[in-house]
């Protein structure tokens, strides 16, 4: 209903965005506007008959652009992924980008240090031995005072103060209860992370690390893109790839549908480590619950008969760690759960459990006349460069070797 | 005389019974002509229903009405004249429509949804909270004792041989249409004080005027019918009205909700009117959806925050575009909802509330068609508010939208081909500086996709063509 002036303008933006940016990617620079008068007409004829050349041009090449989607539920990594595969294969960050990334990162970090001290303040309320999460009387005043921070609209700049006030409340042992019961507050997994390198955060000229980048949490609302080619520019006969990234959360998810034709693969990110945590659009969904009924979704979707389905099992460094902790049995699909050993063996055996439980998800939601389509399992953590890398290249055989196989050539 | 009167096939009864028949006829095309003309009316399943409901309702109550009263002359009384099995032959809705045969369920409905609206009004305008319980279950709630009260009679069988009830029975029945009209009454009362914007006020009068006549009428006609069963040209006469009386009331109720489905009456929504683009307008807040164009050559200082940079009208038109391009333009729209109920004065509170139950069917609902995306904590403390009017109401809201906007949309404005369109359009000072590198940002042809969801177009086919099951 405020369709009317958003649409024009958004329609003719629109279309002016994709005539131009075809111009830009052909041409590379961007043709002057100061022009006399007189000349104006016919270089008008000549750069719009260019642009329509650039236009038929990309269309024929876009037939063999490959079209991958990253989909998953909230927080399962999916810009991480996408991060990534901007560092390996595209040109990486510069510095001015990395620096954007300075005021995400203290976003961050208050408001993690706000989410940790209200939700003391509400364990101690609720909680039957509240006085573990009671926060001493020194730190009280800066956790009220961080608190106040985190709900303005603007953060100020992490001075080594601050920084110093931040550490000093993390380190409190009312707070470090509260993280251990993390799970049922919505506290970033990059909480840790950030909490141990504040003194390097708060440099005076701070320029993020790739690590620090990677770490950085943003919910992603809408839809980005970017084409980029495994093999590298300079060879042509590589595959090109145009990746999508999208927001998890509910109300994201309708804007997935867009997206649906032509795809050649979807990268489904699957959290493995969250299964004790609840959604951040509504506290009383299990997430695990979640990813298995948005993972069934997906197969079941009409538009994906001949796509290929890479699954990644992301976050396994927090896995790891967790399931000697929290066990499996948690959450209501892993119920049937029986710990065999302990260290080591345990976490492979939990983590053996848990694929064996996806395979039989997409075998359950694969209806029989989808069944050649490719369906391969991935253990990954976006974080680790090296292993996304890996990761990538077994991907990208997979899909070559499908695209020749349905050219009839293999 | 005598005869017609007693075995039915008066010249009157049967003029009578040609009325009915054109009412009907006409009930039926009033029913069809929106599906036929427009496209796609937007009903609600529920909504069509109901409608269906109330045209079955209808023809069972005339159709008994000409068979059980004697209008049509027959030689013996046919089996098929018995008011019982006229009732019992309606499958799907039997015990709704049951012996009842001059209860008229349209009436009922109609009261039902009136009052159902009335007491939506009061809940949001007088006690300023959504209200608790959805219509359709309230609707049904309220229709319960007049369903109750028709299973009571079928159940005991009050009629006698020509389908008269028995003196003792009329008063019950006058107790019930009138209980009902009383209701709505005490309802509407309570929300008199109200300015509303939308006709809502004279709307729920309409519905009070239109069915006490219709129930005067009734009881007049009806009483007459039965009490002087020995004089006969009264009978006649009370006989005539009485159908009459139920063709034109049967299609005047109809039409009043047909012409808006029935369910449509409860919901605030439906009342804009077609020349008004946003509530906003609607409601007559100042400079909305309007691009006013500033005389000042000076340009927006591109390095204020975010929350400042938006309060200027090209810069927010330009960073909407943007938005909308790449799907994610419901963050600016609520910005601008929630920026213009900030322009609603606080000592307007009927305003207020119009807006704010605006902003939140259209944004904070779950499922809603520009959700936005925001905690559970924040979303269940806007839906369980108890003061819709309430300045703060959406400020968490539009604090994490602003943190969102910050750390995701905002980067890719500058890089982007709507910024370079904002520049050119406003020039600024030559020593201004530009936020961000000139680079093309990874959102720039974003989807390659047919229609921009944000017009509200059918989302959810498949490009392709085949539809995809959501």
């Amino acid at each position: 209903m405020f369709a009317e002036l958003t649409r024009e303008t958004g329609q003719n933006t629109y279309s002016m965005i994709s005539m131009l940016s075809l111009a830009f990617e052909g041409m590379g620079s961007f043709c002057s506007r100061q022009k006399p008068y007189s000349e104006a007409d016919a270089e008008e004829n000549e750069q719009a008959a260019e642009i329509e050349r650039r236009i038929a041009q990309e269309t024929k090449a876009e037939q063999h652009i490959h079209k991958l989607l990253l989909l998953g539920a909230g927080e399962s990594g999916k810009s991480t992924i996408f991060k990534q595969i901007k560092l390996l294969f595209q040109t990486g960050f510069d510095e001015a980008e990395l620096r954007s990334y300075t005021s995400v990162i203290h976003a961050n970090v208050y408001q993690t240090i706000k989410i940790l001290y209200d939700g003391a303040k509400e364990l101690g309320q609720n909680e039957s031995d509240s006085s573990k999460y009671v926060v001493s009387i020194e730190n009280k005043e800066i956790g009220e005072k961080l608190s106040a921070i985190g709900s303005r609209l603007d953060y100020p700049y992490l001075t080594k103060d601050i920084a110093h006030e931040i550490k000093t409340l993390w380190k409190d042992a009312a707070i470090q209860e509260t993280y251990a019961r993390g799970n049922i507050l919505q506290v970033p997994d990059c909480a840790q992370y950030f909490m141990e390198n504040l003194e390097r955060l708060s440099e005076a000229d701070y320029v993020p690390t790739k690590e620090d980048v990677l770490y950085a949490r943003v919910r992603t609302t809408g839809v980005v893109e970017i084409q980029f080619s495994p093999v590298g520019e300079s060879r042509k006969s590589g595959e090109v790839y145009r990746l999508y990234d999208v927001g998890g959360q509910r109300n994201e998810r309708r804007k997935w549908i867009h997206l649906f034709e032509g795809v050649t693969a979807v990268i489904f990110c699957a959290a493995i480590s969250e299964y004790d945590q609840m959604l951040f659009e509504d506290e009383t969904k299990n997430r695990m619950m979640e990813t298995k009924e948005l993972f069934d979704w997906v197969l079941k979707q009409a538009c994906f008969e001949k796509t290929s389905f890479m699954l990644f099992l992301n976050k396994f460094d927090i896995f790891e760690k967790k399931v000697q902790k929290v066990p499996l049995n948690v959450c209501e699909w892993f119920k049937d759960y029986q710990p065999k050993a302990s260290g080591k063996h345990e976490v492979e055996h939990a983590y053996e459990f848990v694929k064996k439980k996806f395979e039989e998800l997409y075998f359950q939601s694969t209806k029989p006349d989808c069944v050649d389509r490719v369906f391969k399992i991935y253990r990954t953590t976006a974080l680790d460069q090296k292993l996304v890398k890996k990761t990538f290249k077994l991907v990208d055989e997979t899909l070559r070797r499908r695209n020749l196989i349905e050219a009839g050539l293999l | 005389m005598a005869v017609c009167a007693l075995t039915g096939g008066c010249v009157t009864d049967y003029i009578a019974v040609a009325i009915s028949g054109l009412s009907l006829f006409l009930l039926l095309a009033r029913a069809v002509f929106p599906f036929l003309v427009q496209k796609a009316p937007s009903t609600k399943a529920s909504g069509l229903s109901l409608v269906i409901i109330q045209i079955i309702g209808s023809i069972n109550l005339i159709l008994s009405l000409v068979m059980s009263v004697n209008f049509l002359k027959w030689n013996q009384r046919q089996p098929w004249q018995s008011c019982y099995i006229w009732a019992g032959s309606y499958l799907a809705y039997l015990v709704l429509l049951s012996v009842w045969a001059e209860g008229p369920l349209g009436f009922g409905l109609l009261m039902s949804c009136r009052i159902v609206q009335a007491f939506q009004l009061y809940h949001v305008f007088v006690k300023r909270r959504l209200p608790p319980v959805k219509p359709f279950v309230l609707l049904i709630l309220i229709l319960l004792p007049w369903i109750g009260g028709a299973a009571f009679i079928h159940i005991n069988k009050p009629l006698n041989h020509q389908c008269h009830m028995r003196t003792q029975w009329v008063i019950p029945v006058v107790c019930i249409h009138a209980f009902y009209i009383a209701a709505l009454i005490g309802v509407t009362r309570a929300v008199r004080h109200i300015e509303f914007r939308f006709h809502e006020f004279k709307d729920l009068l309409q519905g009070i005027i239109v069915s006490s006549i219709a129930v005067g009428f009734w009881i007049g006609a009806y009483i007459l019918n039965e009490v002087h069963e020995d004089i006969l040209w009264v009978q006649v006469v009370s006989r005539f009205l009485l159908l009459v009386t139920a063709s034109v009331l049967v299609l005047v109720f109809f039409s009043m909700s047909v012409s808006q489905p029935l369910l449509s009456q409860i919901s605030l929504r439906k009342r804009e009117s077609t020349e008004f683009v946003t509530m906003g307008q609607a409601l007559g807040i100042p400079g909305c959806g309007l691009l006013v164009q500033t005389a000042s050559v000076a340009g927006v200082d591109l390095h204020q925050p975010l929350d400042k940079l938006l309060q200027d009208k090209r810069f927010r038109q330009s960073f909407m575009d943007f938005a909308d391009s790449c799907l994610a333009g419901e963050s600016v729209h609520f910005f601008e909802e929630v920026h213009e109920l900030g322009k609603i004065p606080l000592d307007d509170p009927v305003r207020r509330i119009y807006m704010a139950r605006h902003i939140i069917e259209n944004y904070i609902v779950t499922g809603a068609e520009m959700e936005i995306n925001i905690s559970h904590r924040t979303r269940q403390e806007i839906l369980g508010t108890l003061d819709l009017a309430h300045p703060d109401l959406f400020n968490h809201a539009v604090n994490e939208m602003m943190q969102l906007m910050k750390m995701n949309l905002l980067k890719d404005y500058w890089s982007s081909m709507n910024f370079v369109k904002f520049k050119e359009e406003n020039p600024r000072q030559p020593d201004s500086s530009e936020p961000a590198g000139w680079d093309l940002s990874p959102r720039l042809s974003c989807v390659r996709c047919t229609d921009n969801p944000f017009n509200h177009e059918q989302l959810h086919k498949c490009p392709s063509g085949r539809k995809c099951d959501v």
